[in-house]
């Protein structure tokens, strides 16, 4: 995977869990590169996608904050986004072996605790 | 002023009668990290040394900030920060010491900037320098080479014999102390897992010439492998810029370079049914290119 993809993946998870809220100020490119050890215009890249998923938002000359979350792409969208990461789970699960009730139940495990961690942050 | 830093063009030199680069040519844009990349003996130092007028090419130009290496050698060396591999420094200086005596080679050295530095690098100035370790050593080097704040930055193998963390670290400096502040740095590296999240241009050299050069996200891109059952008498040569050729069973797995739609859909033509894409990290890339230079090097 290439690495500003792993980035975005960190960032996403850590604002769906609630580890960082709406209105935090998240690092700048330059403080998130350095810290990282990547190239500048890799974190440029996480920043300006996670703009465009609304996970983030920018302020000129501020600084770079969690956005509220209001969804600005359409549902399609965000359903393809989501299908395509299933497809690769569904891939492994039948790969190795794992039934389909399994993998619902191992997708719904996930899926609340990371709403009960959410909801116990706020 | 141009928007290459460094422009190599036609470069050719032999130790003896061994020819080591055969026409290097190579530019490297002003403000990026480019990371130069070629198995050992390769010729990467020796296109670093001649990038810093220390030998006479057989054939070719080099020029960094538009100066000609030959030309202007100790303009050049003074526009440029340059780390050696495996830097030898006098042990029996103190750190303070060692940074009085390389200044007074620079008349543009900038005291206050180097003492920041020592701070940040957490170089103790009392030590001898026999007595730093090996991560002391490289952070001592880099901060001789940033003392006059020179606008190019080459690395040659910066952080060769350190452990992983000190690595992350020296790369962190780089990033932060360099990038930050627009210098364009110029490294070498065998290390493709530490080239790939720093520089943002590489380049492959290999046997003498450059066999690829291009942003590290573009290459990433446009290289693709594909894995299918292919047609009776698939006519393979159809499709330009085949890097790999693999056959196991009834299945090929083809490696493309510059990879569109056009030469997708000449792939899909000549498999029987499905066909599966996948990319390539560096240092599948850099494999690909090596060892697929090699194999048509045989051919010839």
């Amino acid at each position: 995977m290439p690495i500003y993809r792993q980035i975005i993946d960190q960032i996403s998870y850590q604002v769906a869990a609630g580890v960082l809220k709406e209105g935090d100020k998240v690092p700048s490119v330059r403080e998130l590169a350095a810290k990282l050890a990547v190239n500048q215009n890799t974190i440029l890249k996480v920043y300006n996608e996670l703009c465009r998923a609304n996970v983030l938002r920018i302020e000129r000359g501020d600084g770079t904050y969690v956005s509220s979350g209001k969804q600005t792409i359409a549902a399609a969208q965000r359903k393809k986004t989501v299908s395509n990461v299933l497809r690769e789970a569904a891939v492994r699960a039948v790969h190795l072996d794992v039934s389909l009730e399994q993998a619902k139940e191992l997708l719904e495990t996930e899926y609340q605790a990371i709403k009960s961690a959410r909801n116990k942050s706020e | 002023m141009g928007k290459n830093a460094i422009e190599i063009e036609e470069l050719e030199y032999s130790y003896g009668r061994n020819q080591v680069l055969k026409g290097v040519n190579l530019r490297v844009p002003a403000g990026s990290i480019f990371g130069f990349l070629g198995r050992n003996g390769a010729g990467k130092t020796t296109t670093i040394k001649l990038l810093l007028g220390l030998f006479r090419p057989d054939a070719g130009t080099c020029r960094v900030k538009e100066l000609d290496s030959q030309i202007n050698p100790i303009i050049v060396r003074r526009t440029v920060g340059y780390m050696a591999e495996d830097q030898q420094m006098y042990g029996w200086m103190r750190i303070e010491q060692i940074i009085k005596w390389v200044a007074s080679f620079y008349p543009n050295w900038d005291e206050d900037f180097t003492s920041r530095l020592l701070e940040m690098l957490e170089l103790p100035s009392k030590s001898k320098v026999k007595t730093l370790s090996k991560g002391q050593n490289s952070r001592l080097a880099l901060l001789l080479a940033l003392g006059h704040r020179p606008e190019v930055v080459i690395l040659d193998d910066p952080t060769l014999g350190l452990d992983p963390i000190a690595r992350k670290d020296f790369l962190r400096h780089v990033i932060d102390l360099l990038q930050s502040n627009g210098v364009t740095v110029f490294f070498s590296s065998h290390l493709l897992y530490e080239i790939e999240p720093v520089a943002d241009h590489v380049a492959i050299l290999d046997k003498g010439v450059i066999i690829k050069s291009a942003k590290t996200e573009q290459l990433r891109e446009s290289i693709r492998k594909f894995i299918f059952t292919p047609k009776q008498q698939a006519d393979f040569s159809s499709v330009p810029g085949i890097l790999d050729l693999l056959t196991s069973g009834d299945n090929v797995s083809v490696t493309l370079e510059d990879c569109d739609e056009q030469k997708r859909a000449a792939i899909r033509r000549l498999s029987a049914n499905g066909i599966q894409e996948t990319a390539l990290n560096l240092d599948e890339i850099f494999e690909v290119y090596v060892i697929g230079n090699r194999a048509k090097g045989k051919r010839e």
